[in-house]
């Protein structure tokens, strides 16, 4: 049931009755027993309340009170979200045993629309990685090849809607984490501007890089969700420290005011016009050091756009290279700040995540204010863009999911690159699939990730469309545009047979 | 070049001798293309700061 419907479909059965939002949620438990022992998505399943909250949730719609489309629908969380008296470990050994007393504004406003938080879901450590394997929960199993990484660091989220487990799942992208996952499990994922979701009640990472957004099966699923986090503004004003974890400092909402009640958010129409719009196409970085199917896989969407009246812009984007150079000394210096208290727990931090923290402690004040003074050089220089063109599609990773463990890959020959490597490179994974992500945190724009295809061998490929600050909607248009035109993503993994 | 090691011998709580020889070299890389950044840098520019 769960696996074959959208948030729209599920919220019109539950109205006509089809089904209660208890059934919904017995199965989506159900699905998760028998799906986690392989995929490892979830650490934490929270069986009994979230029937309870079911049973309310049947109770509420039973007397006329309708919260809106995630209404009774099962629903996940990072387990980098506080959750009041559910466990919160941030994939970390430091917080294995932090109960939070509060829950983070996005968990409020998502139980405020009536969705149903089945369990929380597994990550990179401390949401610093993009493989997922995470030494002190165990690995993601991909639910597309049990041997490949999910990506991360929104893993488990990832691998729980390509599972059907659950209809939305909360992410957080610092570097790529929300859009990663989306890439290698053929999910949608919408990293929203900076701040146009609340980080209050979020573990931090990277205070001025942490993104907050929503997961799903579809645009228009991740449309709806998106919605019900924008909502409503933060009731907390700043959390106080958590009480059991005394040396964690909960993050304020930073610029505070900026956070307050959006616009309703976009749904996108049926048959959605997307006639006249600009979209860019990178001449330069974005197709160089690429799998030939991916290339491939991005071009057929660019002519989709095309051939649905969109206007095709070829673009020059800014050095890249160099916006991800200082989104690497911005964050190694930044997650340095947030577990500066536990740093003397060295036997407590997996290696990968222990060598950043300690690449981060070499770095200086004045490298760290220069960063942001080129951050702010690039920023201007990248908006110019916006004149030219409404959105920029691009690549999200340049090969599908690489295999668990695989610290080096090939990829492929390098399509507009001069110098045309025809037996491709090797890479570093981690630097090959931040690669065009990192600098989409910089720049704080809004990218919305989605399938566009599958490798030969199967694998599912993805692609971001870049829009402008807070032009979400845009993207949202564009995406469920390209999504009607090819379809909802087929086949499914078969991973219950 | 920054001397990395110098720079690690003065960290606290300390780096063990044999993580800051597996990090030495990532730093060294990320210099050799950070440093050249700094020359877009104009005085007076400011710092990035949120929309």
């Amino acid at each position: 049931m769960t696996g074959t419907m959208t948030i729209s479909e599920a919220a019109a059965g539950l109205r006509a009755r089809k089904f209660s939002s208890r059934e919904l949620v017995d199965e989506s438990l159900r699905r998760i027993a028998q799906a986690n022992p392989k995929i490892n998505a979830f650490i934490t399943v929270t069986e009994e309340s979230a029937k309870a909250r079911a049973n309310k949730a049947d109770e509420e719609l039973a007397r006329g009170m309708d919260r809106g489309p995630l209404h009774g629908l099962p629903i996940a969380h990072k387990d980098l979200m506080m959750t009041r008296g559910v466990r919160t470990t941030a994939g970390s050994k430091i917080f294995a045993d932090f109960v939070p007393d509060v829950d983070a504004d996005v968990v409020e406003q998502l139980d405020d629309a009536g969705a149903v938080m089945v369990g929380k879901t597994n990550l990179h450590e401390l949401a610093y990685g993009i493989t997922s394997n995470n030494p002190h929960y165990g690995a993601v199993h991909n639910p597309w090849d049990l041997e490949r990484i999910v990506g991360g660091s929104s893993g488990g989220s990832g691998a729980a809607l390509a599972a059907d487990l659950v209809f939305m799942a909360t992410g957080t992208d610092t570097g790529g984490s929300i859009r990663i996952p989306s890439s290698f499990c053929g999910t949608v994922g919408l990293k929203p501007t900076y701040e146009r979701i609340s980080r209050g009640g979020v573990i931090p990472l990277g205070l001025t890089l942490d993104h907050i957004g929503p997961m799903a099966r579809s645009v228009r699923d991740v449309a709806a969700s998106f919605r019900a986090m924008l909502q409503a503004p933060s009731r907390h004003g700043d959390l106080s420290a958590p009480s059991r974890q005394g040396d964690l400092q909960a993050p304020s909402r930073q610029g505070g005011d900026r956070i307050t009640v959006d616009q309703p958010g976009y749904i996108p129409p049926a048959n959605v016009d997307i006639r006249g719009l600009r979209i860019g196409l990178p001449e330069n970085f974005y197709f160089d050091r690429l799998d030939l199917d991916v290339a491939a896989a991005v071009r057929n969407a660019v002519q989709t756009a095309a051939a649905l009246g969109a206007r095709i812009v070829d673009v020059r984007v800014p050095d890249i290279d160099a916006l991800n150079t200082v989104g690497r000394v911005l964050l190694l210096v930044e997650a340095v700040s947030n577990l500066r208290p536990h740093l003397h727990r060295r036997q407590d931090f997996g290696a990968d995540v222990l060598a950043l923290l300690d690449q981060g402690r070499l770095l200086s004040g004045a490298d760290y204010a220069d960063a942001q003074r080129l951050r702010r050089i690039y920023v201007d220089e990248f908006s110019k863009l916006w004149t030219q063109v409404d959105c920029i599609l691009t690549p999200s990773t340049p090969t599908a999911a690489p295999k668990i463990g695989q610290t080096t890959m090939q990829v492929g020959q390098a399509i507009s690159s001069p110098a045309g490597d025809a037996a491709g490179v090797t890479e570093d994974v981690r630097l090959a699939t931040t690669r065009m992500m990192r600098a989409i945190n910089v720049l704080g724009i809004p990218s919305l990730a989605m399938p566009c295809g599958f490798s030969a061998s199967g694998l599912p490929l993805g692609m971001q469309i870049l829009g402008a600050p807070r032009n979400e909607d845009m993207l949202l248009r564009i995406g469920a545009a390209l999504e009607d035109a090819v379809g909802i993503r087929r086949p499914y993994p078969v991973l219950f047979s | 070049m920054n001397d990395w090691r110098k720079t690690a011998a003065g960290a606290a709580p300390d780096i063990p001798a044999e993580d800051v020889e597996k990090i030495v070299p990532i730093m060294e890389a990320l210099e050799r293309t950070f440093e050249p950044l700094r020359a877009a840098i104009r005085q007076g520019a400011d710092m990035w700061t949120p929309e």
